[in-house]
């Protein structure tokens, strides 16, 4: 599939029109749900990374985000600027990610899944009684509130957002062109034969566990930045893992476009169901079944099936054409 | 006699739990040599490939190749040594077409000289027609050619080939015979492994046989066929 010239103009500039919604006055509400959006896509395009493209079903993004968000928020109390704390904790997210790769590449699918899902409870039950500085925050035990932020404007954080989320679909959209998604692909379908084909299993794991885990790092640091309150509970929630998960399966694991699909619709139906409590978990596990069972290769994988992207693709070559010609 | 070796085999044991699947095997292959490894199922024929490939180590002996000692080394590493394999039962990357399989083994197969054109290798395993075709969408018998053409794109030394006739129709031997032809006027080294007797009688030079994971027999294919313990092993 030949990807036309104006596909790549298109996506910069949907990028400036975006970039440029906080100066020409769009609503501060829209900022708002569009900096979740950007927040979620980054954290859906890695874990689709993973799970989509080297065969990791990872269930630790939260230990990421919370790590992240953990490392930026005390990094304010001994008067880390929260700039250099957002690049600190995505770091130490890497690290961590570094750390724990071999025991857990040393487990294979279901195994290697659960492995990484018992590691932000541990990390949970660490901040709740590990306190480097500071007194207990509001007697609430271990959170910590976000120093020095209190000049940034919520265009600021959506700008911030929206680079991670650019950036997150441009490394994937690279690393698949590359060696290095050739290799991951490989890993994906046949360890095996990947092996005996030269591809060093855990080395090309590794890289992707380590992009990943920086990038969710970056991500879930952005979101303490808008949101500057940390606590065990809030930054090792399940649901840093649960979101991502549901907009990779329902978009579509495995594609591109997927995880942009199932980030948009994630987010719609996060503020859609805000005032339903449990409800709106009940109604997301709803949808996510449906898809599983009626369109297993998500939204995206139907819409390639029905040939919904023959005619823009005819449109954009046509246009192409015409503007050589002239 | 050792320094032409390419590969040698030496006093290999390979133990799963209480059975052992190898037994004190040694024997050697020669450079440009076409050897056939022989024997009952369950011999330990395709155990041995895989402790000679990296993917299992033995429990104890030597693996040597070309003079060096690769024994318990990973399996990518022994494939950017040079020694590729293919698989008895097809083992393709299913989401991928053919023509990424073999890029695959092309990227990662290591640093050495650069090897056969790809579409060269399509036309060798005459699966030209189909090297757009996703892995997933072949027949087996095109897979069992793609398991050819992705050994043979990691440009290896020594190639090691597991029943790579198994389940083709007679009229199909004859092209079979002529690509292990074809492997063998490049210069490289191959071990075969087969049950299709007329492939392993008129493709190699020289024949081990094995049997419950001990050598039992070796020569050329007239001696081993004559041979009494060979004949034992197999009609009892």
């Amino acid at each position: 599939m030949k990807i036309p010239r104006l596909t790549t103009l298109a996506s910069v500039a949907v990028l400036v029109v975006l970039a440029l919604f906080p100066v020409i006055g769009v609503p501060l509400s829209w900022l708002n749900y569009l900096f979740t959006f950007f927040i979620y896509l980054a954290l859906a395009n890695m874990w689709n990374l993973l799970a989509g493209y080297t065969g990791l079903i990872c269930l630790c993004p939260h230990a990421f985000v919370g790590l992240a968000g953990y490392t930026l928020a005390i990094g304010t109390w001994v008067g880390v600027p929260f700039q250099a704390g957002l690049i600190a904790g995505a770091a130490v997210a890497a690290l961590f990610a570094l750390i724990i790769s071999y025991p857990v590449f040393r487990m294979k699918g279901i195994y290697f899944a659960i492995g990484t899902l018992i590691l932000p409870e541990v990390l949970k039950a660490w901040f709740n009684f590990w306190r480097p500085v500071g007194n207990a925050y509001q007697g609430m035990g271990a959170g910590y509130s976000v120093k020095g932020v209190a000049g940034v404007t919520l265009g600021d954080t959506y700008w911030l957002a929206l680079a991670i989320a650019a950036a997150s679909i441009f490394l994937v959209h690279i690393i698949l062109r590359a060696r290095l998604g050739l290799g991951l692909k490989a890993i994906r379908d046949n360890e095996n034969t990947a092996a005996s084909s030269g591809v060093n299993i855990f080395r090309l794991k590794l890289s992707s566990f380590l992009i990943a885990a920086f990038i969710m790092g970056l991500a879930g640091a952005a979101y303490f930045i808008f949101s500057p309150r940390i606590q065990p509970t809030g930054g090792f929630t399940i649901s840093w893992l649960l979101l991502p998960l549901m907009a990779t399966v329902i978009g579509g694991e495995g594609s591109e476009e997927g995880p942009i699909i199932g980030a948009a619709i994630v987010t719609f139906l996060r503020f859609l169901l805000a005032d339903y409590g449990a409800w709106s978990l009940l109604i997301q596990g709803i949808i996510l079944l449906v898809v599983v069972v009626v369109m297993p290769q998500g939204i995206a994988g139907l819409l390639r099936q029905v040939g919904a992207y023959r005619f823009p693709q005819k449109l954009f070559q046509a246009a192409e054409g015409k503007i050589r010609k002239a | 006699m050792l320094e032409t070796a390419v590969l040698s085999v030496d006093r290999v044991n390979k133990r799963f739990g209480g059975i052992l699947a190898l037994q004190d095997l040694s024997f050697e292959v020669q450079a440009g040599e076409v050897l056939g490894l022989m024997g009952p199922n369950g011999a330990g024929k395709t155990t041995l490939l895989n402790v000679i490939a990296g993917t299992y180590s033995p429990s104890s002996g030597r693996v040597n190749f070309r003079g060096r000692n690769i024994t318990g080394f990973p399996a990518h590493k022994v494939c950017h040594l040079g020694i590729a394999r293919t698989y008895q039962i097809p083992q393709p990357f299913t989401s991928l077409s053919a023509r990424q399989n073999i890029l695959v083994a092309a990227k990662y197969g290591g640093k050495k000289a650069a090897g056969m054109e790809h579409d060269k290798i399509f036309d060798l395993v005459n699966l030209s027609e189909q090297k757009d075709m996703l892995a997933r969408d072949l027949a087996t018998v095109s897979l069992k050619r793609l398991e050819l053409a992705r050994a043979l794109a990691s440009n290896p030394t020594l190639i090691l080939l597991d029943e790579i006739a198994a389940g083709s129709t007679d009229a199909e031997l004859p092209r079979i015979l002529g690509m292990i032809e074809e492997i063998r006027k490049m210069g490289k080294t191959v071990v075969l492994v087969e049950h299709v007797m007329k492939v392993m009688v008129e493709a190699v030079d020289r024949i081990i046989v094995i049997d419950k994971g001990a050598k039992i027999a070796e020569g050329t294919p007239g001696e081993v066929m004559k041979d009494e313990k060979v004949m034992a092993a197999y009609f009892g």
